[in-house]
């Protein structure tokens, strides 16, 4: 794998979870600021646009690899967007939680190894 | 168990799953809803991607030239669904419980593959499937059993 193909996954993955992130940021206000508000528009469209460069990203990077072999990043994501959403938007992570978590990431990147 | 101080406690959570919707706008439904149109867009990406595939531009590593396929647009339109109904996910459910039940998908295509192509599951990919599931498990159990007192 080329420096440039690592750093397409890298990019592809950061926005991903960055995406995930600022949209569950924009529906958990809604329930205070309703669907109009110039915060929650600001936030959805913020993630549109980080998953958006995601997906053409995934698109290039499908266009040279197999599936399979992306996959394991894929896996990764669960992961990251756990640990992120237990330190950024401060939800409840346990440690049954955060096993499940790494269990399941790592059963992603065992099914797409093998 | 030690816990990552809260900003939504469980209280707050089963009362919120409380007052979700029912029916049609029940966030587990649409959670089941979101994936099952993830499953069906992985494959025509895939399918959409290859066969527009032209490594030589330069422009190929952006995966513009993949909107040439009709398959890439329908799992363009898959996605738009998955993505309104994680949206209304999100709203519902903690991201640290949906985004990694979310993740069945990544079982869901080996074992269909299995079950309707009759295609082999290696013991390793076998190993791996046992993982996801025992995550989801663990993931999903607090849950259940908020539903269950409700």
């Amino acid at each position: 794998m080329s420096f440039l193909a690592f750093f397409f996954i890298v990019v592809s993955l950061v926005s991903f979870v960055a995406a995930q992130l600022i949209l569950k940021r924009a529906m958990a206000a809604t329930t205070t600021t309703g669907f109009r508000s110039a915060q929650f528009v600001s936030k959805v469209a913020g993630g549109i646009i980080l998953m958006t460069i995601s997906f053409f990203l995934t698109l290039g990077l499908l266009q040279r690899f197999d599936l399979s072999y992306l996959y394991p990043f894929q896996g990764l994501s669960v992961i990251f967007i756990t640990l992120m959403a237990a330190v950024v938007l401060k939800e409840k992570l346990n440690t049954q939680l955060a096993i499940g978590a790494l269990l399941i990431s790592v059963g992603i990147v065992l099914v797409s190894m093998s | 168990m030690k816990s990552i101080p809260l900003r939504e406690d469980d209280g707050a959570l089963e009362k919120r799953m409380q007052n979700r919707p029912t029916g049609f706008g029940d966030p587990w439904l649409q959670l089941a809803l979101s994936v099952a149109c993830v499953l069906v867009s992985e494959f025509l990406l895939k399918r959409g991607a290859t066969e527009v595939a032209d490594p030589g531009s330069a422009w190929s590593w952006t995966g513009v030239n993949g909107l040439a396929s009709p398959l890439v647009w329908w799992a363009i339109l898959l996605i738009i669904a998955s993505f309104v109904s994680w949206l209304y996910v999100l709203r519902y459910i903690p991201i640290t419980v949906a985004f990694p039940l979310s993740r069945v998908v990544d079982i869901l295509v080996p074992l269909g593959c299995w079950i309707f192509l009759g295609e082999l599951i290696s013991p390793l990919r076998w190993c791996g499937i046992a993982l996801v599931v025992i995550g989801l498990a663990l993931v999903a159990k607090p849950i259940a059993q908020i539903e269950e007192r409700l």
